[in-house]
């Protein structure tokens, strides 16, 4: 091995051999969790927090399971399922992305929306994603297909402030609710939100 | 009247135009005064003429090696430390309300209060039918729910769902930045 090469491999070599500090453990988690859930919990969270991720959403995940009771197993796997979602909504959306938009798409990722569609959305709109990528979990939610979901919000996020983007999701969720087929009910609503952002005024509410 | 005003004015202007007698020994106390900070910035000098000089320094092959292995260790560290977003906006006051009659308590918890039933608790009113409490939230997602009574979770009629990981549900309160 040419010098030059070995004095450039040296620093990374040692850096290597100088452990990382752990990260501490969260005092929240070990005052409400019996023992092994804690240290199961602990892990998972050290390893999503080694990685970048926002890990308050996962101890909040973690004292939410707590709360109400749920079983160890139920726990953890909630925890680790979360740190997944989160790991696969910051490649989406790239490394910049806020910690509340890295959440609002790992609830969106959760419930079916493609990895593609967060690239999308992340593509077709500068402001902050949080209002649309939320927006796009809560229509999942309230039964919107995902695709259709998707191909909704990423029509409005070029144009659509958050507050219309918002209030489509209301109406979207009024619709349904008035015995309107989901999809249906999202085509209409987008229909109308994108008239409404490019000025144009309809006759019909 | 007016005679008595200008006079009072006239011997107010001729007191002002008397000299002042000056002390002799002022002129001497300034400039040791100056002197003095002289003195001080002569020393901060020194101190930067000795830290700008160049010099040669000999350094073994290990200390070199050594500085080098901390310069990367802290590169290394930096580059994978979390990306800083922009700064977050402020918080925004969000009320929360839910129907709850004949409830003896009713507890708003969520990811803002760390699940925690008692940290949040709602008022009553229209004869214990309603409760709420407005509390701040700075832009982002949260799961919450309602703990009527310290055992029975409600979610909140006007919010989405959140996806159920528990059994229990929850709702969910986006925040806009």
């Amino acid at each position: 091995m040419p010098n030059s090469r070995r004095m450039a491999v040296l620093p990374l070599a040692l850096s290597l051999l100088v452990p990382r500090a752990a990260v501490a453990q969260d005092p929240r988690l070990e005052r409400r969790l019996d023992s092994a859930t804690f240290r199961a919990v602990s892990a998972v969270i050290d390893s999503a927090d080694r990685l970048g991720l926002p890990v308050e959403a996962m101890v909040q995940r973690a004292l939410e399971g707590t709360a109400k009771h749920a079983s160890s197993a139920q726990i953890v796997a909630a925890v680790r399922r979360l740190g997944q979602d989160l790991g696969a909504a910051r490649d989406a959306l790239g490394a910049a992305s806020s910690q509340a938009e890295i959440v609002a798409a790992a609830s969106a990722l959760r419930g079916g929306v493609r990895v593609t569609d967060l690239t999308r959305l992340r593509q077709r709109r500068t402001q902050d994603l949080t209002v649309a990528l939320a927006t796009l979990a809560d229509l999942v939610t309230t039964g919107v297909p995902p695709d259709s979901a998707a191909a909704a919000v990423i029509a409005l996020a070029a144009s659509a402030r958050d507050d219309q983007i918002a209030d489509f999701r209301r109406a979207v969720e009024r619709d349904i609710a008035l015995g309107a087929p989901p999809a249906a009910a999202t085509a209409v609503r987008v229909d109308a939100t994108l008239r409404q952002t490019a000025g144009i005024t309809s006759k019909r509410p | 009247m007016f005679d008595r005003d200008e006079d009072v004015l006239q011997r107010v202007i001729d007191h002002l135009r008397q000299p002042v007698e000056m002390d002799p020994t002022l002129d001497a106390a300034v400039l040791a005064r100056v002197s003095t900070r002289a003195g001080r910035f002569s020393w901060l000098g020194d101190a930067w003429e000795w830290l700008s000089r160049p010099r040669d320094i000999a350094v073994s092959p290990l200390a070199g090696f050594a500085a080098a292995a901390v310069a990367g260790l802290a590169l290394w560290l930096g580059v994978r430390s979390p990306h800083v977003a922009a700064p977050v906006p402020g918080p925004s006051t969000v009320q929360f309300v839910v129907r709850a009659p004949g409830a003896g308590s009713v507890a708003l918890v969520g990811d803002f209060n760390d699940w925690d039933g008692a940290a949040t608790p709602m008022l009553a009113a229209h004869n214990g039918a309603l409760w709420s409490v407005t509390i701040p939230l700075t832009p982002g997602r949260y799961r919450y729910a309602f703990l009527v009574n310290g055992s029975r979770w409600i979610v909140d009629p006007a919010a989405p769902r959140a996806q159920d990981d528990f059994d229990t549900p929850s709702s969910v309160v986006t925040v806009g930045g």
